[in-house]
């Protein structure tokens, strides 16, 4: 299932590569209508022989700790701040995309990925008929992210 | 020291990669953004090498390696890539690109790939995840 394989790469992504404690995991259960989003959004689409798109939703605080994490402790000129969150966020959506993907039906071969694009200041996402939203929430030591698949029924389920 | 040339969309990895490389004693002489953006930036400096990202807007790594080459068959490209991108690494070393790098970027896989590619820089450590071009295809 795509999103139990999204949602466990995440969980090694923070666990393994950032030491972040992981202290809930949940897959929503049901077909939800839209995504609710936090502060800050990254969405990358799969196109070729598999299409959906995956949005990884992220509160603020655990973003900034993602940030200091990339940074190495290094600090960030105020001037950056914006952009380098984005390109974290961005970063990581493509991270685990590329984690996943051998996962996916056909071990993802024949897919393309479009490069990752970052939002805040949205508050949600809603489907269109016929297509899918499954979404998981990763809860840590310093905050929630949401992790959410969205595409044809068929391939979501 | 190498003359480097960084191309990657996302800020974060430009800075990283960028600190890496100077912690190895490297010169970063330009970055882009692009794939247009590092054929400009090759013609106009130079680089010894370039690391290139492969999933980009506008113009992708695999083009920007194609032109780069197609001008400069001597260029020592290497692709910065993550997991599951096995088909464009394949085409990305068919284009010309010596050999490529997984994310997460660590210094002693970049040391590694630099030091495949200049011998001068050769170190002994195994890195099992870089494969050059030699080893893997």
């Amino acid at each position: 299932m795509i999103i139990e394989s999204l949602m466990l790469q995440m969980k090694l992504f923070l666990q393994d590569d950032m030491n972040i404690v992981i202290e809930h995991t949940e897959i929503l259960d049901k077909d939800n209508d839209k995504v609710i989003l936090k502060d800050y959004t990254s969405m990358i689409g799969v196109g070729g022989k598999l299409n959906l798109m995956v949005v990884i939703s992220y509160q603020n605080s655990l973003l900034n700790e993602l940030v200091s994490l990339f940074m190495d402790g290094e600090e960030v000129d105020p001037q950056e701040e914006e952009e380098i969150k984005e390109s974290v966020a961005g970063e990581v959506v493509n991270t685990i995309m590329g984690l996943a993907l051998p996962t996916f039906p056909n071990r993802g071969k024949g897919v393309t990925i479009t490069p990752p694009i970052t939002i805040n200041d949205a508050s949600n996402i809603a489907k269109h008929k016929n297509s899918k939203i499954i979404t998981a929430i990763i809860t840590t030591q310093f905050g929630e992210l949401s992790v959410s698949a969205i595409g044809p029924d068929d391939i979501i389920k | 020291m190498l003359k480097v040339l960084i191309v990657d969309d996302s800020l974060i990895i430009r800075k990283k990669v960028s600190k890496l490389l100077e912690n190895l004693g490297h010169e970063v002489i330009a970055d882009a953004q692009n794939g247009q953006e590092a054929i400009d930036a090759y013609n106009a400096k130079q680089p010894d090498m370039v690391t290139m990202d492969i999933t980009m807007p506008d113009m992708d790594g695999i083009t920007a390696v194609k032109h780069i080459m197609k001008d400069n068959p001597e260029a020592k490209i290497i692709m910065v890539t993550s997991h599951g991108q096995e088909d464009m690494v394949i085409k990305s070393i068919q284009a010309g690109a010596v050999g490529y790098m997984l994310k997460p970027i660590t210094e002693d896989k970049l040391a590694h790939a630099i030091g495949e590619i200049f011998i001068e820089y050769a170190i002994d450590e195994k890195d099992d995840e870089l494969d050059l071009l030699d080893d893997s295809f």
